[in-house]
């Protein structure tokens, strides 16, 4: 019972998504550089090369990594 | 009445210039970038304590942007790696020889040491292209190849991705697919699994190249939620097979009593004591939840992101990182970041193979699939110039911490320091300049 609440209240919630967001003329902030989800591909490139050598774990913001014989 | 038409006709005009405006396409996130090259370039240092793994790293990548929001990006990444990496094997009171992976020398590890093969050395090459452009007036498209060589490795990939823009471009759905096909070319050959360690000379336990193929899938949603906060939900699914074993990992074998490793006496020159070869299976499917959000705090950004994986091996790992960008003075900033990472051991994860026991079909006592913490914290400092270029230095600390399950470890084991750890720096210069 509490998981088809659960449920239920999630699907009540989906239409909120349409009233979430800002109207065009509101981005001035989220346009900005430092707003982007990756602000630095060559950081995140470096840094996923790394971990994915190092732990057992990779990817998930983007494809798995790889390519490379550290692991 | 010539004075109510020159008003008509104003009014009309300014009609259809509001049903203009109203009707032009609403700008995307990213606002359209101006049409020109942009460079980005780092060079990274990453240097293990007690003379392990140390990589230096040169990349650049070049960005060309044309009008319509078509882009271009190209990459090349040359690492250099030196050190000595844990072969696998626990360490003993007494010296231990080692057969080295091409079968033409030993090595020796001290009494007391856990056990490193120091003939770690590889240049790797890496290249990715990758164009994207709007398909239509809601979709983006992107289509990417990527390649690199190592001295026993090369890989070779394609990718693409597609993505819609909902709800004034306040929801965005994408879907990736990612494949590649590697190639793998161990020194002295790959090991057959389980097999024993052998003499110098005898190569009987290698064969040839072997290769793996990886099939990536992306879902993810990005949700503008205000005028101040992003937010970024991925689902992932990664499937590898073929040839999933690290050719140059093995395992000690031990007394089921004394826990010590049992001696061999090589013919000529060769181990010094029963090694056997890793064994894992020959097919890994990992699935991802990933989670991000971008705010911005007056001036100050915060990035948070959560990533939790599982996958049929065994391992559930969870990963939460946090940077936050603190602007000051005239154009500078700084930047910390923290990280915390946890994972479980796989369940053929085992630090040794017990001596007259039947062999396991999998085997693996490579650290990097054992029960381990990690943290990295650091911090980035960062100038930008009036034209909009960007200079920073970073400086991070990465530290893992494990541990060998109790119920094996075996007699004298539990006096010695079996798990390897690993502590490293990394220092990086990066910058980035449109042209």
């Amino acid at each position: 019972m509490q998981r088809l609440t659960l449920i239920l209240a999630a699907l009540l919630a989906l239409p909120a998504c349409s009233s979430l967001g800002v109207e065009p003329w509101e981005r001035d902030v989220l346009a900005k550089e430092e707003m982007q989800l990756v602000t630095d591909p060559v950081e995140a490139g470096l840094d996923d090369h790394i971990y994915f050598s190092k732990e057992a774990s990779s990817g998930g913001r983007g494809f798995g990594g790889g390519g490379c014989g550290c692991n | 009445m010539a004075n109510y038409k020159t008003k008509d006709v104003a009014a009309a005009l300014a009609a259809a210039t509001c049903s203009l405006l109203g009707s032009a396409p609403i700008a995307p996130v990213l606002a359209q970038e101006d049409p020109g090259w942009d460079f980005n370039t780092a060079l990274l240092y990453y240097g293990e304590s007690d003379s392990r793994v140390e990589d230096v790293s040169l990349n650049f990548l070049a960005r060309r942007t044309f009008v319509d929001d078509r882009a271009l990006t190209l990459s090349l990444a040359v690492d250099t790696l030196t050190g000595a990496t844990p072969g696998g094997a626990l360490p003993m009171n007494t010296v231990q020889t080692f057969t080295s992976p091409s079968g033409n020398a030993t090595y020796d590890v001290a009494g007391g040491a856990v056990p490193l093969d120091n003939t770690f050395l590889d240049t790797r090459y890496a290249l990715t292209a990758a164009w994207q452009q709007p398909l239509g007036r809601l979709y983006t498209g992107s289509a990417g190849i990527g390649f690199s060589k190592e001295y026993d490795y090369t890989h070779a990939g394609v990718n693409f991705n597609l993505s819609r823009d909902f709800n004034k471009r306040n929801t965005t759905v994408s879907a990736g697919i990612a494949f590649s096909s590697d190639e793998l070319d161990p020194v002295g050959g790959a090991p057959i699994p389980l097999s024993s360690m052998l003499d110098v000379g005898d190569t009987s336990n290698k064969r040839g190249n072997d290769s793996k193929d990886v099939l990536d899938l992306l879902l993810g949603v990005t949700q503008v939620i205000n005028q101040n906060l992003l937010l970024q939900l991925n689902y992932s699914y990664s499937d590898a097979s073929g040839y999933l074993n690290d050719p140059y990992k093995f395992l000690s074998v031990v007394d089921g009593v004394t826990g010590d490793t049992i001696t061999r006496t090589p013919v000529g020159s060769g181990a010094s004591h029963e090694f056997r070869f890793e064994s894992r299976p020959e097919q890994r499917t990992k699935h991802s939840l990933y989670a991000q959000a971008k705010a911005w705090l007056g001036g100050r950004v915060l990035d948070l992101s959560y990533r939790y994986m599982t996958d049929d091996w065994g391992i559930d790992s969870h990963t939460l990182e946090a940077r936050f960008k603190m602007p000051f003075g005239e154009r500078q900033y700084l930047e910390p970041h923290l990280r915390f990472y946890t994972q479980n051991e796989a369940d053929f994860y085992q630090s040794s193979l017990v001596s007259g026991q039947p062999l396991p079909q999998f085997a693996s006592s490579d650290y990097r699939l054992g029960k381990f913490d990690a943290v990295t914290a650091g911090i980035k400092y960062g100038w930008e110039t009036a034209s909009g270029n960007d200079l920073s230095f970073r400086l991070e600390y990465y530290q893992q911490d494990g541990k060998i399950p109790a119920g094996q470890i075996i007699g004298n084991q539990a006096s010695r320091e079996l798990y390897p750890g690993l502590s490293a720096v990394i220092l990086g210069v990066s910058y980035r300049f449109g042209g």
